[in-house]
């Protein structure tokens, strides 16, 4: 509020205050009440395909957890930590703005970007692994491999306990089977699960009609589509958020820019916080991501 | 130091030295502006084109209709007519219109404000708003779509052979725009009122805005991801829409309507707001029942975020879900209804005076009262399963988005006119386009709601015969809308050049954007306002009163 | 030149508190979010579902959300916010309750059934 009522700016005006503001506290609550707003579109933005996730699970959760066990948690896992890392240092990269120390705000800034490129370098391998092996949903997008091409390669860290990585491992390897097409394909080994869950009882209406045929077999090409749905979810979402991580590191750049310059004191470090509001929120979205995509079907194989 | 805290009419200068129409002549100092004022006047001209183009569109559907065959346009251009005379409508006209011309420009002189919070985001949104109508011209020019402005899925992202992906890019890019502004309003809302200006002293106008903005916020960004999935699914030709593979239609219909409907509280909130500025000023009293329509219109957002599956009722989603949105629908008419009893309150024993904005106010509690309560019929399950995909839904729309919506843009246009171009508008010109508009309308559309009643579907070129009189009357009740419709665009022009200078307060109202000069200055007020009245604040402390009025022929003398 | 307006007007006044956990403070929250990470990441090859079916999901929902919140209390400052900021931030949770409830009322009253 202005306790002044003289609208000619003839006082001393603070570096970075905006000509339409009266303070730096009403400048502070209005980019602050911005951003979260923005926030809130954004959470409603990743709400639609949580919605997606959440009807095509229910619905179809023996094909979800197939998919689920082609992920690695090990990459998905060491992921969260990096992100977890990069918040870390965010959030202390505020905390040294506001003191106006700048060559802690530069190292943190620098530290942040880091890990939000390691997440993404990541990110690139795990979908180069999807390509490798025939699971990027759309047909002829994938690996063409020929007839008689069969390699087995090593699959990610396999720890003591855990007695298969994937549905399709055996002994910590993966079996690369023929693509001649560079078609989407699941392994037979992810029909275990129907399987069991027909022994156990326990599939859902949808899934007494969408995994078998005509003479109530389980029908591969019929699962294949459900677990391609699980894919299109998991690229469609985790794509979007790598995309929000990429705009991230842009926001980043430029605020290193600035950090660098001196230009955030004590009486002026909004856009460090804001942008730390954006960064923590982008973090908030993978902390969901990890289990529902990456975890949520493990335990039917062990 | 000088507080405008008493009406003084004399004591503003009539013409300060510049305003913001005279701050600047080069065209880089309009497209770089960040006045929210000249903003609002780009947005202006703007919206007036699209709305000129879909009401193109809107001319070949009527002329089509005028007989059963379908001889003027083949079904799939007609599909292709009435697809983008719904997507230039609401997406480039109705959303936007009221909060981006009004709502920019007043908002920020109402509240005491200099400017938005965020000019330049302000500026950002205009841009965004002129790429998307560029890609969605663009994409018509290309061949247009065919699917019906709600894109429904699966013929949208397997069978359509038009240009979904484009014209989904441009309805995406406008989403933000749309969002930006939101957010511009409600930060600016909370955080740039004058001192003295409390939440319970703003106008209503700005009330409504809030509210929009709210819906704008939560809802846009849902439209946006759900063109996105539905343009990756048509791009790669697969996705979750798709039921061969398991996928479900219906759920694009779910996260479709789940914006589309709280759209629909986006156009009509401000359009209520205008209305409650209309009737209190022009029945020179205060509005009654202030705290009831102020949270109608926060009720309204959101109750309106809890009703899509209205739209649904026959898509395949189950009954029970159904009841739920049935029942729900009935419970969002009553904040509407409150703020239609609240404004006839007001006009009782008010002294009311026929100008050319109160026309378009009373008019359009008419219209949105039929449209309103036709809209109950509908979410009435027995009655909707005949109804639906008929004429009667289209008319119901039409009663509330253009006898609702479009009127009340009209009357708050002229009604601010003075106040955004220093000249008056001719009285005489405006009560006739005003009478012609309404008598075209309904002439229009109510045979639409026989129409649908007897089973004539929408969203077809061609008709059993024994529906051609109707249509007739309609095609011919839209012949008059139209000349209704163009006429402001003429003589409001005509004005803006040649017209009748205006003073600051023409009509002795107390609202704080008539405490600044016709045109304002750039920075809105000469001093910054400290308010100490109520809104709507009539009576002879403040120098309104009603004598004065009288013997300044402001209002009619009762008879 | 003294002015009363950097003096008065400190932005990061109600900041002050902020201070308050310091560096340490975001240590401890840094931990907790690390050892919620590994709980999830081994409870997952539990299977909880013998104790009642969707049990591992609910256990990894509840860990996600306890992480979700302390980012959202600390490392987003809401704690120290005003009461405006925290309704924003409900809001926008709720609003997505309401999208994931009223689409799944029809889901799972179906005839076809979901469960």
């Amino acid at each position: 509020m202005a306790n002044h009522a003289d609208t000619h700016d003839d006082h001393y005006h603070p570096p970075g205050l905006q000509h339409q503001f009266d303070d730096m506290k009403q400048q502070m609550d209005s980019v602050t009440i911005g951003m979260w707003a923005f926030l809130v579109q954004e959470i409603m933005f990743f709400g639609g395909l949580f919605t997606v996730y959440l009807v095509f699970r229910s619905r179809y959760p023996m094909a979800f957890a197939a998919g689920s066990n082609h992920l690695d948690p090990f990459w998905g896992g060491l992921n969260t930590l990096v992100l977890i890392v990069s918040s870390l240092t965010m959030a202390l990269t505020v905390y040294y703005a506001q003191k106006g120390n700048r060559n802690m705000q530069v190292i943190l800034i620098v530290l942040t970007m880091l890990f939000g490129t390691v997440f993404l370098g990541v990110k690139a391998v795990e979908y180069n692994d999807k390509y490798n092996h025939g699971l990027i949903p759309v047909n002829g997008w994938n690996k063409k491999i020929k007839e008689g091409e069969h390699t087995t390669e090593k699959s990610s860290l396999t720890l003591p306990f855990e007695t298969k990585v994937s549905a399709a491992s055996e002994e910590g390897k993966t079996e690369v089977h023929a693509n001649p097409k560079g078609n989407f394909q699941i392994e037979d080994k992810d029909l275990e699960l129907v399987q069991n869950a027909v022994n156990g009882n326990y599939l859902t209406q949808s899934e007494k009609i969408g995994y078998f045929n005509a003479n109530n077999e389980i029908d591969k090409g019929m699962f294949t589509g459900k677990v391609q749905i699980f894919f299109w979810i998991y690229f469609v979402m985790t794509g979007l958020h790598a995309l929000h991580m990429i705009i991230g590191l842009g926001v980043m750049l430029w605020l290193l820019w600035m950090a660098w310059r001196g230009t955030f004191t004590a009486q002026y470090f909004a856009p460090v916080e804001i942008a730390g509001l954006y960064w923590h929120f982008v973090d908030i979205v993978w902390i969901f991501l990890f289990p529902l995509l990456y975890l949520l079907g493990r335990h039917f194989l062990h | 130091m000088q507080n405008i805290d008493a009406i003084n009419v004399s004591g503003i200068r009539a013409e300060p030295p510049v305003n913001y129409l005279t701050n600047g002549f080069t065209i880089k100092s309009w497209l770089l502006t960040k006045d929210h004022k000249r903003i609002a006047i780009m947005y202006l001209l703007s919206i007036s084109v699209f709305f000129m183009l879909g009401g193109l569109y809107a001319s070949a559907i009527r002329l089509e209709l005028l007989t059963p065959a379908s001889d003027l346009l083949q079904s799939g251009t007609y599909n292709k007519v009435f697809t983008q005379h719904g997507i230039i409508m609401i997406f480039l006209f109705l959303i936007p219109a009221i909060p981006a011309v009004l709502g920019n420009f007043l908002i920020p002189i109402m509240i005491g404000a200099k400017d938005l919070a965020f000019p330049r985001i302000n500026l950002l949104s205009l841009y965004i708003y002129w790429a998307a109508g560029a890609l969605i011209v663009f994409a018509l020019l290309q061949g247009g779509v065919d699917t019906g402005w709600t894109f429904y899925t699966p013929y949208s992202t397997t069978f359509s052979n038009s240009y979904v992906m484009l014209v989904g890019l441009g309805i995406f890019v406008n989403g933000f725009s749309s969002i930006l502004t939101g957010l511009n309003f409600i930060v600016t809302i909370h955080t740039m009122r004058a001192p003295g200006m409390t939440w319970f002293r703003m106008p209503l106008f700005v009330w409504a805005h809030y509210a929009t903005s709210l819906v704008m916020i939560l809802g846009t960004p849902v439209i946006a991801i759900t063109v996105l999935m539905l343009a990756l699914e048509r791009a790669v030709g697969i996705g979750i829409f798709d039921p061969a593979i398991g996928g479900d239609p219906i759920l694009f219909q779910h996260l479709f309507w789940f914006y589309s409907h709280p759209a629909v509280y986006i156009m009509i909130l401000p359009g209520m707001g205008i209305i409650s500025e209309l009737i209190s000023n022009f029945s020179r009293k205060k509005i009654f029942g202030y705290e009831f329509i102020a949270f109608s219109s926060i009720a309204i957002a959101v109750f309106g975020f809890l009703v899509w599956g209205h739209h649904m009722f026959v898509s395949g989603q189950s009954i029970y879900a159904g009841l739920v949105f049935s029942f729900l629908t009935m419970v969002v008419a009553v904040p509407s209804a409150i703020k239609v009893f609240n404004w006839a309150a007001t006009l009782y024993q008010g002294s009311i005076s026929y100008d050319t904005p109160m026309l378009y106010g009373l008019f359009f509690i008419g219209l949105f009262l039929i449209g309103g309560l036709t809209g109950l019929f509908l979410g009435a399950i027995g009655l909707t399963v005949h109804l639906t995909d008929t004429y009667f839904i289209v008319a119901h729309f039409h009663y509330v988005m253009v006898g609702g919506q479009v009127l009340a843009y009209l009357g708050g246009i002229h009604y601010w006119w003075s106040k955004m171009t220093g000249k008056m508008y001719p009285e005489f010109w405006g009560k006739i386009a005003a009478m012609l508009v309404f008598v075209g309308f309904n002439l229009t559309f109510f045979p639409q709601f026989i129409l649908g009643y007897m089973g004539m579907p929408r969203r077809y070129a061609s008709y059993p015969a024994e529906f051609q009189v109707l249509n007739i009357f309609s095609t011919a009740g839209a012949s008059i809308l139209g000349i209704g419709l163009m006429m402001p665009v003429f003589y409001l022009t005509y004005s803006f050049f040649f017209g009748k200078k205006a003073e600051a307060n023409p009509w002795m109202l107390p609202g704080l954007e008539w405490r600044t000069a016709s045109p304002p200055p750039t920075e809105n007020f000469e001093k910054t306002p400290i308010v100490t009245w109520e809104a709507y604040e009539f009576g002879e402390e403040n120098g309104l009163d009603l004598e004065e009025a009288k013997r300044r022929e402001l209002v009619a003398p009762v008879v | 030149m003294a002015n009363y307006l950097s003096e008065e007007h400190i932005e990061g006044h109600e900041h002050e508190d902020q201070e308050h956990i310091g560096i340490p403070g975001y240590l401890v929250v840094f931990g907790i979010l690390v050892v919620g990470t590994i709980l999830t990441y081994f409870t997952s090859f539990l299977d909880l579902d013998k104790i009642f079916a969707g049990a591992n999901t609910l256990l990894a929902l509840l860990i996600a959300f306890t992480k979700m919140t302390v980012v959202v209390l600390y490392f987003m400052h809401v704690r120290w916010s005003s009461r405006l900021v925290w309704l924003t931030a409900i809001a926008g949770f709720f609003w997505l309750a309401i999208m994931f409830a009223f689409t799944m009322q029809d889901y799972l009253t179906r005839s076809s059934g979901t469960f």
